[in-house]
């Protein structure tokens, strides 16, 4: 059975083996050549956040965008090329093609070609995203001392801790399912890729209720000081303590600008600030990375095992 | 001696309709039994019921030993070289003759290192069959295995299965909807039309037990328990059960496996079954 799996799915395994390979590659060749750069022209001190490191930084940032930009597309492809390559053919490739009559009605019962399949492909999916995870990792820490955006930006959230191991066996399973809904490979394809961008958006909406928001009052400013942090919403207090969403009768003029420029909505903050309002900020500290990286993995790892065992379900019931 | 296969009140469901209704068969150990009707009369259902890829909805059907099946369109992976889809079978089944595998292949000259999708249609099915014959069945069953084969083809697919079932104990079951296939090489004869089972029994005894008669539209048929007839004319043919007419106009003579079907199919009342005494239409 182990030969079989291998035997029918090795163009997958060794093209995702690849690509994992090549950008090893060119992770490790970016962060070797940062480091030599560093070594060579960084003053004393540097990298950190001392005025001088400043050139440094910028340096390090365009070398880190410009390898970003090349797998930066990944939370949501790698994830949606998973599920259309590794499983919707997994079922729909063999209704499609009528094989599923010669592959079920040998000696090995389906539930074990059933077992032995999900779990080496399933095992293997989650060993791809964690190794995506541990080199980007690795990469990073290289450009970005001290400014993170592991946490903040969702789009390298994805890509780090067990996020692309659970998203990669969600959709593996969302595309095994699909395959026993249609039983034709195309179709279910579709439906992964359609899937998966939902999932994504529907799981980043409900991101901001992993956990009861914290809160603080700004004065001065409506800026957090934190990059890092995720913005829940934000409010005005009165000086009366009564919290709104706009001020009314603040006796401060309010004017739109118009353009880039944002002095006008600067001067009458400043205006407001000036008469005891504050602005209240609702927000996910940083902290809370594993927090959010476990309940988000647990859900996707809760959905795969529902969707996996619709897909078994399906196919003992009626394996004709 | 105890049934190859044996189905008791087998009933099989899609949705709502029944494809296959209380179905009571046996098919004796070693015989080659023909499953023969028309299209959508039910011999798929019944035989993937048989091999486990369906659940009856009622009733059972039991096989005795292993089964090998090779489905209609005799579906092989089109990526594979023949010589992996051997390891595919070697992986997938307990019993397993490899060196007979590969003899049968040389044998008919199939190249173990070309791709099953660069193989001809009637190579493909004679790879397909060495697969089921290579796992050492004690039941093979077919269906449709000599659909969309050329004549030559058909005769081969058919020969290499028949010296199978002279060498050694193995019950066949096929399905066909062209008799003529059947005919030489069939000793059992099984007959499914609209999911219910008209026919099942030992062909030589069918055919001993028939007689298709000839004659005058006004001839008195009594004493027989006729199966179903025509008319062209003023003449009625009619095919009947049991010994002949006393009325002299009849010329009655002994059915071909063809004349048998067709009469049975024709009349879907009427049943041969072991256990019945006939059921005249």
């Amino acid at each position: 059975m182990i030969w079989v799996t291998w035997r029918q799915h090795r163009a997958q395994i060794l093209v995702t083996a690849t690509f994992l390979v090549l950008l090893g590659v060119l992770l490790l060749g970016s962060a070797m050549e940062a480091s030599r750069y560093v070594a060579e022209h960084a003053p004393p001190g540097c990298p950190g956040a001392a005025v001088a490191c400043g050139d440094l930084a910028v340096a390090l940032g365009q070398r880190y965008d410009a390898v970003y930009s090349v797998f930066g597309w990944m939370p949501l492809v790698a994830p949606a090329l998973i599920g259309a390559f590794w499983g919707a053919p997994l079922l729909g490739r063999e209704y499609e093609r009528g094989t599923h009559r010669l592959a079920w009605t040998q000696a090995v019962p389906v539930w074990r070609w059933l077992a032995v399949k999900l779990s080496l492909l399933g095992g293997a999916v989650v060993a791809g995203g964690l190794l995506l995870s541990l080199m980007v990792s690795l990469w990073r820490p290289v450009f970005r001392t001290g400014v993170d955006s592991t946490f903040g930006n969702i789009g390298v959230f994805n890509m780090v801790g067990v996020e692309p191991a659970a998203w990669w066996l969600y959709a593996f399973a969302l595309g095994t399912a699909a395959g026993t809904l249609f039983r034709r490979t195309l179709p279910a394809m579709a439906l992964v890729v359609a899937g998966v961008a939902v999932s994504m958006f529907t799981l980043f909406q409900l991101s901001d209720y992993y956990a009861e928001p914290a809160r603080t009052e700004l004065s001065g400013t409506v800026l957090l000081d934190d990059p890092d942090a995720r913005l829940v919403s934000a409010a005005w207090v009165e000086p009366s303590g009564r919290e709104v969403a706009e001020p009314a009768d603040s006796g401060c003029p309010r004017r739109v600008d118009v353009g880039q420029s944002s002095k006008n909505a600067e001067a009458w903050q400043a205006c407001l600030f000036g008469k005891g309002y504050r602005y209240a900020v609702y927000y996910h500290p940083p902290s809370r990375f594993w927090r959010f990286q476990w309940t988000e993995a647990g859900i996707l790892a809760l959905a795969s095992a529902a969707l996996g065992g619709l897909a078994v379900r399906r196919t003992l019931r009626r394996p004709g | 001696m105890s049934p190859a296969l044996e189905a008791t009140g087998l009933g099989v469901r899609y949705r709502r309709t029944w494809a296959l209704r209380d179905c009571s068969l046996s098919v004796p150990t070693g015989r080659v039994a023909a499953l023969v009707g028309p299209n959508g009369a039910g011999k798929t259902t019944l035989m993937h019921a048989a091999v486990g890829l369906l659940r009856p909805a009622r009733g059972s059907v039991r096989v005795a030993g292993e089964a090998a099946f090779v489905a209609q369109d005799k579906p092989l992976y089109e990526s594979f070289t023949v010589a992996e889809m051997l390891t595919f079978g070697r992986r997938m089944n307990t019993r397993w003759d490899d060196a007979a595998a590969a003899d049968r292949l040389a044998g008919l000259g199939i190249p173990l290192k070309r791709k099953v999708s660069g193989l001809s249609g009637g190579q493909q099915a004679q790879v397909a069959v060495t697969l089921a014959l290579a796992g050492r069945p004690d039941l093979l069953i077919l269906d449709e295995p000599l659909a969309n084969l050329d004549p030559l083809a058909r005769h081969d697919v058919m020969r290499s299965i028949m010296a199978e079932v002279a060498g050694r104990e193995l019950t066949v079951l096929l399905s066909s909807h062209v008799v003529s296939d059947l005919e030489e090489t069939c000793d059992w004869l099984v007959v499914l039309n609209g999911g219910r089972l008209q026919v099942s029994g030992d062909i030589e005894e069918l055919l001993d037990g028939h007689l298709v008669l000839t004659g005058p539209d006004e001839a008195s048929a009594a004493g027989t328990q006729m199966v179903g007839g025509s008319r062209t004319g003023r003449q009625v043919s009619m095919l009947v059960r049991g010994a002949p007419p006393l009325d002299p106009r009849w010329q009655a003579r002994r059915p071909g496996l063809e004349e048998l079907v067709m009469g049975y199919l024709r009349s879907p009342e009427s049943a041969a079954l072991p256990g019945l005494t006939g059921v005249g239409a």
